[in-house]
């Protein structure tokens, strides 16, 4: 029996010891894979702006030292093209922030979430703006994670709440965050377009839009950028919304648990 | 004496189509009589040193404003700023990058060499020729320079 015993322990032990090469490979791996992405990404900030900033430059000296020779369609013309490159930048800035969403190594801080989102929506406002914004936020508890990172998630969700309800006359936008039993729920509400329930699961997708470019701008990476933070955060994203009445948009974060967030500290082993 | 002695803005910039939007906004505010455009690192720092093409250079009349670009052919921009404020004679020649790069170790590595000032070049036109201009005239007529 004895004999037996040591005969599994051994080949268990065998086991571990392929399994636990099979993990270091693949983490050689991984690591290679985002330097290599780190890399691309750095060389899309460099490499494609300044041919855009040609494109948009000599567009614009045409339009404007050359006014003279050019008629009213030539002019709108340049002003085409301007536009398309000032859309490619800003595709750009966003296909970026979206990889880095997913790539950064992840600090771990408490989070004073109402103090990021005040300091965002001030960000996102002009004073004119924010006149016609109601703006109210509750109370809204710490939570532990990465600073940047949230600061980006509350961005991109204030500005879209911004957005869609630019064209009501009086905005009303609420953040608020109840305690559950397994985390917090962060809250973001407006009183704007709203968005179609039917197309919900197209809602968080990279480059999905729900409206058309001429009635809202914008990418549509926002909240693919949110749901990748919020997933590497261990929680969830999902939305709610009434078409032309307005949309609640909510993360969740759970509590401090070491098992689903892919936190990175260095040397916090078990 | 020759015509690289009084120089005011000498820019490194490999890209002839940034070169001439920089040239433009400069020349806007007058600021563009007395300048100097190399298209790699190694001429920068042979302008800089008074070596090589740049050789009959009197060095004391140095440069007053560097605007350097930092991914350049031959020698990176970094490493041209590293020269730069390394030397005792030079380390105090005023030097902002201008770049297309907005990564943050990009930005940290400058500032840790001793970049006076760091700049993302804009993409959208009349942003590039505001940032430009308002750069050229900081560091030629507002700011003190160095004794």
């Amino acid at each position: 029996m004895k004999q037996y015993n040591e005969v599994l322990f051994h080949k268990l032990e065998r086991k571990i010891g392929q399994l636990e090469n099979r993990v270091r490979e693949r983490t050689i791996q991984l690591e290679i894979a985002n330097r290599e992405m780190e890399a691309f990404a750095y060389s899309v900030s460099h490499d494609l702006r300044a041919p855009l900033r040609a494109i948009d430059g000599f567009s614009a000296i045409l339009s404007g030292e050359y006014s003279g020779a050019l008629d009213s369609e030539a002019k709108r013309l340049c002003s085409v093209i301007r536009e398309n490159t000032q859309r490619m930048a800003q595709l750009i800035d966003d296909l970026l922030a979206f990889s880095r969403a997913g790539r950064a190594t992840m600090g771990k801080t408490a989070i004073d979430m109402s103090m990021i989102v005040r300091t965002a929506f001030m960000d996102l406002v002009t004073p004119e703006a924010s006149a016609r914004i109601d703006f109210l936020i509750l109370d809204l508890p710490q939570a532990m994670g990465d600073l940047p990172m949230f600061r980006q998630a509350w961005m991109n969700l204030l500005s879209n709440a911004i957005k869609f309800s630019s064209k009501k006359e009086r905005a009303v936008i609420k953040v608020s965050a109840e305690e559950t039993e397994s985390g917090i729920v962060y809250s973001v509400e407006d009183n704007g377009a709203g968005f179609d329930m039917r197309y919900y699961d197209r809602l968080f997708g990279v480059f999905e839009r729900l409206h058309a470019a001429t009635e809202f701008p914008g990418t549509g990476v926002g909240l693919a950028i949110v749901k990748r933070i919020i997933s590497r955060h261990g929680g969830r994203v999902w939305a709610a919304s009434d078409i032309g009445k307005g949309a609640t948009f909510f993360f969740s974060i759970p509590r401090e648990s070491r098992k689903n967030t892919d936190t990175n500290n260095g040397g916090n082993h078990e | 004496m020759s015509e690289f002695d009084a120089v005011d803005i000498l820019i490194v910039e490999d890209n002839p189509n940034d070169a001439e939007l920089i040239v433009r906004a400069l020349k806007k505010n007058n600021l563009a009589n007395r300048l100097i455009i190399v298209e790699d690192g190694e001429q920068a720092l042979d302008f800089i040193f008074c070596r090589g093409k740049y050789v009959s250079r009197i060095s004391s009349q140095a440069p007053r404003v560097v605007f350097l670009d930092l991914k350049l052919p031959k020698i990176h921009g970094l490493e041209v700023l590293r020269q730069i404020k390394a030397d005792e004679t030079t380390s105090r020649m005023p030097v902002v990058v201008v770049t297309s790069s907005r990564e943050d170790p990009d930005i940290r590595a400058a500032y840790q060499l001793g970049a006076n000032s760091y700049v993302v070049k804009p993409v959208d036109f009349e942003s590039f020729i505001k940032a430009m201009s308002d750069i050229g005239m900081y560091w030629l007529l507002i700011n003190q320079p160095p004794a």
